[in-house]
């Protein structure tokens, strides 16, 4: 076997990402300097878990850390999918920091995906299970993927600190490719969807939540409807907590999110421990407005998806046959125009950006580079 | 000037090459210069709070995490102004125009 020519790369940055286009475009890459300077130095106990992940799923894949854990070495192998597999996610980042590159790889595996993760369902940091349930599977569909197979079941919930939460997700295969999409119209927003969750705390507090952010939507339209559940038991883990996850949907099928969630952190925790005093979260009613003000905000933006599925959106663009795509976004965020340099590195694609000054928006378009699953059995 | 904003936009993104680098040794010149003897011996993690205050491509990607968490100073949606500017984004808004 000849040497491989590595890909070299600094730092812990925009660890995911690179992970899925080294993945996607059969690149192996080297990365150095993982939090050097750092008191514990090295990968941290997600990263690690996302690589374990990405071997379970793949074949002929290798990973090589070193000692400390600053270096890295990843060889991609061929994506294979396969059905009823397990991983447990940990507790140091929740499982939505897990599902976007696993919804991307998957989709372009050998087999379909379904997959039992266990850890974080719900937390402030990432996106919760249930907007990938509600907007970011449903994304898909604009690029031609079919939403038959494509599942996430919420078994059971877990904040942290502790977690305790399971989810099943089912990915499909794309047959031969993703197809370019013009995705520019946004629509009006017509309706108003939401999950109210609340575990290990009083049922009222998923009812009063509803009740605040109600009140905001009330002058703007009157479709919003938020579900209320409330997990008790062994289904709603093992730490306190409640959050919020809504959607709103457009005419022209288009879905915003916004989601939030409250829960103890682990120096909380402890320090509860020590004192007689029951601990207490954050009121409810104030953070039902919150998150309903998160929602208007990024209506306001405008853009077909909300500032957390910018980058999403932008890799599955790239991801394309070599056909233009063109889509319509609000403010770029910070992650986004990463993901959009990541994305020139890997795949060699660059986006035509263009602000449309009159509805402060912003349209890129590109040529996609053109992935063909690859890894799918041809008969 | 829409042609020069675009033009902008992608630079933002993509950035000059040249520009990246002359930025790059800038700041190396600028460290070699604070290691000097006297802080020798230098705990980790402060030298990591430096070098993340300084340069801006640490800061963007430091966090690993899709979610827009910069939103915190939320506006108060119960302002009429704010109400009015955001209401032909609903349906229920005006489809005159």
């Amino acid at each position: 076997m000849g040497k491989t020519a590595y890909k070299r790369l600094k730092g812990e940055q925009q660890f995911r990402q690179r992970l899925v286009l080294a993945t996607l475009s059969g690149t192996p890459i080297l990365i150095e300097d993982i939090r050097p300077d750092e008191t514990s130095p090295g990968l941290r106990p997600h990263e690690v878990s996302l690589l374990r992940l990405v071997e379970t799923i793949s074949d002929d894949c290798s990973v090589e850390i070193n000692d400390t854990g600053t270096k890295l070495r990843y060889k991609p192998g061929v994506v294979m999918g396969g059905k009823h597999l397990d991983h447990d996610c940990g507790l140091s980042r929740s499982i939505g920091y897990f599902l976007e590159p696993l919804i991307v790889l998957s989709l372009f595996g050998k087999k379909s995906l379904s997959i039992r993760l266990k850890g974080i369902t719900n937390d402030p940091k990432d996106p919760s299970v249930d907007t990938f349930r509600t907007t970011t599977l449903h994304m898909l569909k604009h690029f031609g993927v079919s939403l038959e197979g494509l599942e996430l079941k919420i078994e059971s919930r877990g904040v942290p600190p502790l977690g305790g939460g399971e989810v099943v997700l089912g990915v499909p295969i794309v047959q031969n490719s993703l197809s370019a999409t013009e995705w520019v119209d946004e629509g009006m927003v017509k309706r108003i969807r939401g999950v109210a969750f609340s575990t290990k705390v009083s049922p009222q507090f998923g009812n009063r939540m509803v009740y605040a952010a109600r009140g905001i939507f009330n002058r703007f339209i009157p479709d919003v409807h938020i579900f209320i559940d409330h997990k008790s038991g062994t289904s709603g883990g093992r730490s306190p907590g409640y959050g919020i996850s809504l959607v709103a949907e457009t005419t022209s099928g288009c879905l915003i999110s916004a989601d939030a969630a409250v829960c103890f952190t682990k120096e909380d925790m402890e320090h509860f421990e020590d004192s007689e005093e029951k601990p207490e979260l954050s009121p409810p009613e104030d953070f039902g407005v919150q998150v309903a003000s998160m929602l208007l905000g990024e209506i306001e933006q405008g853009g077909v998806v909300d500032s957390t599925h910018q980058g999403l959106l932008f890799l599955l663009c790239a991801l394309c046959p070599q056909d233009v795509s063109k889509v319509r976004v609000g403010k770029l965020t910070p992650y986004a125009i990463e993901t959009l340099r990541n994305i020139r590195d890997f795949l060699g694609v660059k986006f035509v950006i263009n602000p449309e000054p009159t509805t402060n928006t912003v349209m890129l378009k590109c040529v996609g580079c053109g992935l063909k699953n690859l890894s799918r059995k041809t008969s | 000037t829409v042609s020069r904003q675009s033009k902008n936009l992608m630079q933002l993104v993509y950035g000059q090459p040249e520009m990246i680098t002359t930025i790059q040794e800038a700041q190396t010149g600028s460290g070699s210069e604070d290691s000097e003897d006297d802080e020798f011996f230098k705990p980790k993690g402060e030298g990591d709070r430096k070098s993340s205050k300084g340069t801006t491509s640490n800061s963007l990607g430091a966090e690993d995490c899709s979610k827009y968490t910069s939103q915190i100073n939320l506006k108060d949606w119960s302002s009429e102004d704010l109400v009015q500017s955001i209401r032909d984004r609903f349906v229920t808004g005006d489809w005159s125009k």
